[in-house]
């Protein structure tokens, strides 16, 4: 069941200029970021500005529009990718509610979008 | 270990134990340890893009590494599942000569990681896997179709794989029977999941109703079932929900297997469900193995525990109460 395991136990951090979000591939097997796409990412019942979001993975900062082309970038299913958020700073000792939605199109399954959202409560220490 | 020499021999897909090695409870080298310590093979079958970080390039240093753990562990290299990944780009799909490429990649890594056989999918096309088959004999790789549902031995996309071998008639050439292709009912878990997130038990006995029609194909039984739904009220996602049953398991007749029997070349023994007799509720062994034992099948079984996509069921138990059940079914009849 991938339904709880985009957004990782624990997964919220608090970084130096706001705050990122430890999320999992929602699929049994890895996959090239082409066929990834990051939906709306959720704080607290506020949608962050995409634009605001940078994708991390494989020692790489991506905006989330760049995943498409990126045909011959894989996410390996154990890896974790980071979604940093530069400005949005949450309070330590605190639960916060975290979603985010994570699609991927199989690429040997033709027209199928399968969308996964995971919504966690984590309280940073 | 002690491997029979012919026959169906038992053996364990690592795909069962996605939600474990997802979840990163178990390294890879400790599943196949696993595997082995509770006599869950002989047979290990491994899909490349799920186990291998940078598949299908597989350094020297690790098909070394791989192939100590193999022998240490006694097991026997069953199966590499690869990939027709032809809308890498979802835009526009890989040209011919690219998949014939993205395949022939694939092969070698199968061969150079001591696979006797790859696990291929109909999205690859007969052309495609036709171009492949000199790269295949040259490595001495076998390339086993898999069958699975909604697909069967008469459905047209098979039908092309059939007339394909027929002309080409390369003895690499083979078929993989999926046993969710065959099923008798669907997975009672898979239900449980969806009464848990809200949908009617009425929604469900009509998808149900609808899954067990003798008419048309699966996709037009689940047309109608939409239909039906949408005419008594259900709400959308719960109607949309429950359609992938009608993908996911059908119900060939266990027997119909017997037609590409001297081209089966591997089996997925795919499962879910026991009752508390130890027998797999959807997937009636009891039917479907003597087809092969009788049909002289001579290769691997893999345990193939898909219900992960649902549930967070611990997949060692369900394999371990296959193997149990598949013994016990095959005792009389392997003698």
């Amino acid at each position: 069941m991938m339904e709880h395991r985009v957004v990782s136990d624990g997964g919220l951090q608090v970084t130096p200029n706001g705050c990122a979000i430890d999320i999992r591939l929602p699929w049994y097997r890895s996959l090239p970021l082409s066929v990834v796409e990051v939906g709306d990412v959720e704080i607290d019942g506020t949608l962050i500005d995409r634009s605001r979001i940078r994708f991390e993975l494989n020692g790489e900062s991506l905006r989330l529009d760049e995943l498409l082309p990126r045909t011959d970038d894989w996410w390996y299913v154990l890896d974790s990718a980071m979604l940093r958020i530069d400005g949005y700073v949450v309070a330590r000792n605190e639960p916060h509610v975290v979603s985010v939605t994570v699609s991927i199109r199989p690429p040997y399954i033709h027209g199928w979008t399968r969308i996964t959202k995971t919504t966690k409560t984590i309280t940073v220490q | 270990m002690n491997i029979p020499k012919d026959g169906l021999k038992l053996g364990t897909t690592l795909y069962s134990l996605t939600t474990e090695f997802h979840a990163r409870e178990y390294t890879f080298e400790q599943l196949v340890r696993k595997v082995a310590a509770e006599n869950l093979g002989p047979g290990l079958e491994i899909v490349g893009f799920q186990s291998f970080r940078g598949f299908p390039n597989v350094s020297d240093e690790f098909a070394d590494q791989f192939k100590a753990l193999i022998d240490e562990t006694g097991l026997t290299l069953s199966c590499l599942g690869i990939n027709a990944d032809v809308w890498i780009n979802p835009e526009v799909p890989m040209s011919e000569e690219e998949s014939v490429a993205y395949h022939k990649r694939q092969l070698d890594a199968a061969a150079k990681l001591g696979f006797p056989l790859v696990r291929y999918q109909f999205p690859a096309g007969a052309n495609v896997i036709e171009k492949c088959v000199p790269h295949a004999e040259k490595l001495g790789v076998k390339m086993g179709l898999e069958i699975h549902a909604p697909h069967h031995t008469q459905h047209p996309d098979i039908l092309a794989y059939r007339e394909m071998y027929e002309r080409v008639r390369s003895p690499l050439l083979g078929f993989i029977p999926d046993f969710g292709a065959s099923a008798r009912a669907v997975p009672p878990s898979y239900f449980d999941t969806q009464r848990a997130n809200g949908v009617p038990d009425g929604l469900i006995a009509l998808a149900e109703e609808y899954w067990h029609l003798d008419v048309g194909t699966p996709f037009e039984r689940r047309d109608q079932y939409v239909q039906a739904a949408r005419a008594k009220g259900y709400e959308e996602r719960h109607i949309i929900g429950l359609e992938i049953i009608f993908g996911l398991f059908s119900r060939a007749d266990p027997r119909s297997w017997s037609e590409i029997m001297p081209q089966v070349i591997h089996i997925h023994g795919k499962f879910f469900d026991f009752d508390e007799s130890g027998d797999e509720i959807a997937v009636d062994l009891a039917k479907v193995l003597p087809v092969f034992v009788e049909g002289g099948y001579n290769g691997f079984m893999s345990s193939e525990y898909e219900g992960y996509m649902w549930t967070d069921a611990d997949g060692f138990d369900k394999i371990r109460r296959h193997h149990q059940l598949a013994r016990r079914v095959l005792a009389p009849l392997q003698g």
